[in-house]
C-alpha cells in the first residue's frame, strides 16, 4: 500500500521533472524523498579510515539493509552525486552480513537492531530512521517542525574510526559527543 | 665654477624649482593612485574572503537544502554594514538564502540578478564539498564612498599641495629676486655712468675754475703793475726833472732849494706808496704798541676835520673802553685817514660822518674793539663792494686816488689780527667797521718819544754793511756829511772780519744780503762785542716781519737823513760805549 503510494508520488515527481517545472515551487517533496536525497550526500561530509575506502576508482557503496522505503528515488539521488570523483552505487540486501564493503548503510525494518549490532565494530556510517522506531545508528533521521532533520552520534563514529565534518554537525538537530 | 656657469645655474634655478613642484604634485598623485589601487584590491580580496567563508559555512546547508541553516549562515554576516547584498544559490541556480540591505528580496535565480552598480564590489564563490559543485555565493560590498576616500586622502593631498606651493613660492620669490637683481644691476650701471659723467664735469669745472683764477690773477697783476708803473712814473718825472734842473751850473739858490724839496717830496710820496703796497701785502714791518683808540681819535679830531672839510659834519661817539688795541700806531692813523678820505669823497655835496667806538666780546675770552665809520654818502652797488679792497681799484677820477687806501686798511687789519666789515646801499650811505683785537692795558703809558735834535758834533767810527753799491755809497756820503768816519763792507762775513781788526763805535747793517744776513751778523757781534750797538736798515725783511729784530733798532728804507742821524744817535746814547770826540 505504502509502496504503491510512494511509487505514485515518485511517478508524479518524475513527470513534473520532465515538464521542466520546479518541484520546489509547485509541490513539497515527501519526507521519504528528502531522506533519499540526503543519504548519498552524507558521504561528502564523512572521512573513513583508508582501509574502509573503496579500492582504486571503485564507487562508494550505499547499502539499504532490510526494508527499502525509497525505491528508485534513492537511485536517482545517488546518480547525481559524485564524492571526490567517485560515483555512488546503491545496493539492497536483507542482512548486514554482506554489508562489510558498504560505506553507508541505511538500516530499517524489523531486523534493524540486529543488523546494527553486527555492524557495530565496522567503519560503516549507519543511518536509521525514527519513523521505524528502532535502534539508532550514527545518523538518525527524525521529523522536526515538519522538516526532515537528523541526530548525529559523533562518539560512535569516532569509535569506528570515522570523522564527521563540522559542517554536517552544524546541521544536526543534536550531536552526541 | 666660472661666473658664466654660476650665472646659468642661478638663472635656471626657478625653472628647476617649478619642475620640482610639478614632480611633487605628480608624485603625490602617483602615491594616491597607487594607494587607491592597493586599497581597492585589498577590498576586493576582503570581500572575496567573506564570500569564501560563507561558501564554506553554508555548504552543508545548501547541500541538504536546509534553508534555515543557510539563512543563519547568511545572517551571521549582516553585522558588516558595508555588505550590500548576499545571495546563496544552489546547484540549480535557485536562491537558497539571501540578504539585501535595502530590505527587498534577493534575486530568485542567478540569471535574474541585476548587474552590480559602479560603486559596488560583487564577488562570488562556488560552494563545493568533496570536489562537487553544490552552489554559489554572491556578495556585494560597498566600495568606499568617494567622499570618504577623498577625506582619507585629503590630508595627503593637502600636504602635497602645500609642499608644491612652498616650492612654487620659493620659485616665484627667486624669480622676483632675479628681476629685482637685474633692475638693480642696470641701475647701478646707470649710476656708475652718471658718476663717471659727474667726475668728468667736476674735472672740467675745476679746470675752468683754475683758468678763471689764473686769468683773475693775471688781471690783478696787470692792474697792480699798471698802477705802480703809473704812480711811480709820475713821481719819477718830478724827480728826474728836478735833478736835471739841479745839474744846471748857474742855478739860483732859491730855485736849487725848491727843486731839491720837490725831489724830497716825490721820494716821500713814493715811500708812502711802497709802504701802502707792503701794508696791503701784509708785509709791512709793524711796530705794535698798545693804543687807546678813543684817545687816538680825539688826538686826530683836528686832522680829520681838516681832511673832510667844512661841508661835512663829523660826530664822534666814543664809548669807554677798558682795553687797548695792540697795533702799529702809524698804520692805524693811516687807516683812519684813508677811511675818512673815502667818506669825504662819497659826500661831495656835504653830509655827516659818525665815528663810533665800542668794545664787544667775540667768542670765549677775546675782546674786540670796533671803530665804526658811518657816512651819508652815495653808497656802493654790490659789484663795487666786492672789489673795494683790491689794490689800485678806484672809483675816483684818474689822478684823484691811488686805489690803495682801502687795500692798506684791509692789509693792516688782517695783519693786526682784525677785520674790516662794510655795509652799503646805493644812495643810502656806507658803514665801514674796523675791528681790532683788544688786550688788557698793562698800565704803561705809551708815549711818543720826543724827537731829539741830534747834536752833530759827535763823530763816530761807523761800519756800514750794504751789498748794494749805490745804497752803500749813498749812506757813506750821508754819514760823512754828518762828520762820521765810515768804513764799508759789502757782506756780513767781511763786516765780521773788519770788526775784529778795528774798533767801531756803531754798525749800520742791511738785513737782506747774500751769505750772512744782517740779523745773523748782529747776533754774532752781540756775542763777540756785546757793547757794540747795531742798527738794522731794511726795505722789507721777511725775517724781521716774522720774528722781529731782537730789540735792535730798525730803520726803514727809504730813509732820510734826519731819520738815519736820529737812529744812530739814539743807538749810541743807549750804548755804554761812548764815541770819541773828533772835532
Amino acid at each position: 500500500m505504502s509502496g504503491l503510494r510512494a511509487l505514485a508520488k515518485a511517478s508524479a515527481g518524475a513527470f513534473l521533472l520532465l515538464l521542466g517545472v520546479s518541484t520546489a515551487a509547485l509541490a513539497q517533496p515527501t519526507d521519504t524523498a528528502v531522506k533519499a536525497a540526503f543519504l548519498p550526500r552524507f558521504a561528502r561530509y564523512v572521512t573513513w579510515p583508508s582501509a574502509a575506502m573503496p579500492k582504486g576508482g571503485d564507487p562508494f557503496l550505499l547499502c539499504v539493509v532490510g526494508a527499502d522505503p525509497f525505491g528508485t528515488m534513492l537511485d536517482d539521488a545517488a546518480r547525481s552525486q559524485l564524492i571526490d570523483g567517485r560515483r555512488i552505487i546503491v545496493r539492497r540486501m536483507d542482512s548486514a552480513a554482506s554489508a562489510d564493503g558498504c560505506q553507508i548503510a541505511f538500516v530499517d525494518g524489523s531486523k534493524a537492531a540486529q543488523a546494527l549490532s553486527s555492524l557495530a565494530s565496522k567503519p560503516v556510517l549507519t543511518v536509521t530512521d525514527a519513523a521505524s522506531d528502532g535502534a539508532r545508528g550514527i545518523i538518525h533521521f527524525t521529523l522536526s517542525d515538519g522538516r526532515v532533520r537528523f541526530f548525529i552520534d559523533q562518539a560512535l563514529a569516532a569509535r569506528r574510526g570515522m570523522t564527521i565534518s563540522s559542517r554536517l554537525l552544524a546541521l544536526a538537530l543534536g550531536v552526541r559527543q | 665654477m666660472t661666473a658664466r656657469q654660476r650665472w646659468i645655474g642661478w638663472r635656471s634655478a626657478p625653472f628647476a624649482i617649478f619642475g620640482i613642484a610639478v614632480l611633487i604634485l605628480l608624485g603625490g598623485i602617483a602615491v594616491i593612485v597607487q594607494n587607491e589601487w592597493t586599497y581597492s584590491r585589498a577590498r576586493v580580496e576582503q570581500t572575496q574572503g567573506l564570500s569564501d567563508v560563507l561558501a564554506a559555512s553554508a555548504a552543508a546547508a545548501v547541500d541538504f537544502n536546509d534553508l534555515v541553516a543557510a539563512q543563519q549562515a547568511v545572517d551571521a554576516f549582516k553585522v558588516n554594514n558595508q555588505l550590500r547584498l548576499i545571495g546563496v544559490y544552489g546547484r540549480d541556480g535557485k536562491a537558497v538564502a539571501g540578504y539585501d540591505r535595502s530590505g527587498s528580496p534577493v534575486a530568485a535565480t542567478i540569471g535574474s540578478m541585476l548587474p552590480a552598480p559602479d560603486n559596488v564590489i560583487r564577488v562570488h564563490s562556488p560552494i563545493t564539498q568533496a570536489g562537487q559543485h553544490i552552489g554559489t555565493v554572491y556578495i556585494e560590498m560597498d566600495r568606499e564612498a568617494p567622499s570618504r576616500r577623498m577625506a582619507r586622502y585629503l590630508l595627503l593631498v593637502g600636504l602635497f599641495v602645500l609642499a608644491a606651493l612652498v616650492v612654487a613660492s620659493i620659485g616665484i620669490a627667486q624669480l622676483q629676486l632675479r628681476r629685482a637683481n637685474r633692475e638693480l644691476e642696470s641701475r647701478a650701471e646707470a649710476l656708475g655712468q652718471a658718476n663717471v659723467l659727474l667726475e668728468e664735469q667736476m674735472e672740467e669745472r675745476a679746470r675752468a675754475e683754475d683758468q678763471l683764477r689764473q686769468s683773475q690773477k693775471m688781471q690783478a697783476l696787470g692792474q697792480l703793475t699798471g698802477g705802480i708803473a703809473h704812480d711811480f712814473n709820475n713821481l719819477l718825472t718830478v724827480i728826474q726833472g728836478s735833478a736835471d734842473m739841479l745839474c744846471r751850473p748857474d742855478l739860483a739858490e732859491p730855485k736849487r732849494i725848491r727843486f731839491a724839496q720837490a725831489i724830497v717830496q716825490a721820494a716821500a710820496n713814493a715811500a708812502a706808496l711802497t709802504s701802502q703796497l707792503l701794508a696791503f701785502a701784509r708785509r709791512q714791518p709793524l711796530k705794535p704798541v698798545q693804543i687807546d683808540v678813543n684817545a687816538l681819535i680825539a688826538e686826530m679830531r683836528d686832522l680829520i676835520d681838516r681832511t673832510v672839510g667844512e661841508r661835512i659834519e663829523v660826530l664822534t661817539e666814543l664809548h669807554p673802553i677798558e682795553c687797548r688795541v695792540q697795533a702799529d700806531r702809524a698804520q692805524l692813523q693811516s687807516a683812519i685817514l684813508n677811511i675818512t678820505s673815502n667818506a669825504r669823497d662819497a659826500m661831495p655835496g656835504g653830509g655827516r660822518l659818525v665815528m663810533r667806538t665800542r668794545a664787544f666780546r667775540a667768542g670765549h675770552d677775546a675782546t674786540m674793539i670796533a671803530i665804526e665809520f658811518v657816512d651819508t654818502g652815495s653808497g656802493m652797488d654790490p659789484e663795487t663792494m666786492d672789489r673795494i679792497f683790491e689794490p689800485f681799484f678806484t672809483t675816483k677820477a684818474t689822478g684823484k686816488g691811488t686805489g690803495l687806501g682801502l687795500s692798506q686798511v684791509y692789509g693792516f687789519a688782517s695783519q693786526s689780527g682784525g677785520d674790516v666789515r662794510v655795509e652799503s646801499e646805493l644812495g643810502k650811505g656806507t658803514s665801514l667797521t674796523l675791528v681790532l683785537p683788544c688786550v688788557e692795558a698793562d698800565g704803561l703809558a705809551v708815549h711818543i718819544a720826543p724827537v731829539h735834535e741830534v747834536s752833530q758834533q759827535q763823530s763816530a767810527a761807523i761800519l756800514v754793511v750794504e751789498d748794494n753799491e749805490e745804497v752803500g755809497a749813498f749812506a757813506e756820503t750821508l754819514l760823512s756829511e754828518l762828520g762820521h768816519r765810515v768804513t764799508r763792507a759789502n757782506c756780513g762775513e767781511q763786516a765780521l772780519s773788519l770788526s775784529r781788526k778795528r774798533k767801531f763805535d756803531i754798525v749800520l747793517s742791511d738785513v737782506v744780503m747774500p751769505g750772512m744776513g744782517g740779523l745773523k751778523l748782529a747776533q754774532v757781534l752781540a756775542e763777540e762785542q756785546p757793547d757794540l750797538p747795531v742798527v738794522l736798515a731794511t726795505g722789507y725783511s721777511q725775517e724781521i716781519a716774522e720774528t722781529g729784530s731782537g730789540g735792535r733798532p730798525v730803520i726803514l728804507k727809504p730813509y732820510r737823513l734826519g731819520t738815519l742821524a736820529e737812529a744812530l744817535a739814539n743807538a749810541m746814547q743807549s750804548s755804554p760805549r761812548s764815541p770819541e770826540e773828533t772835532s
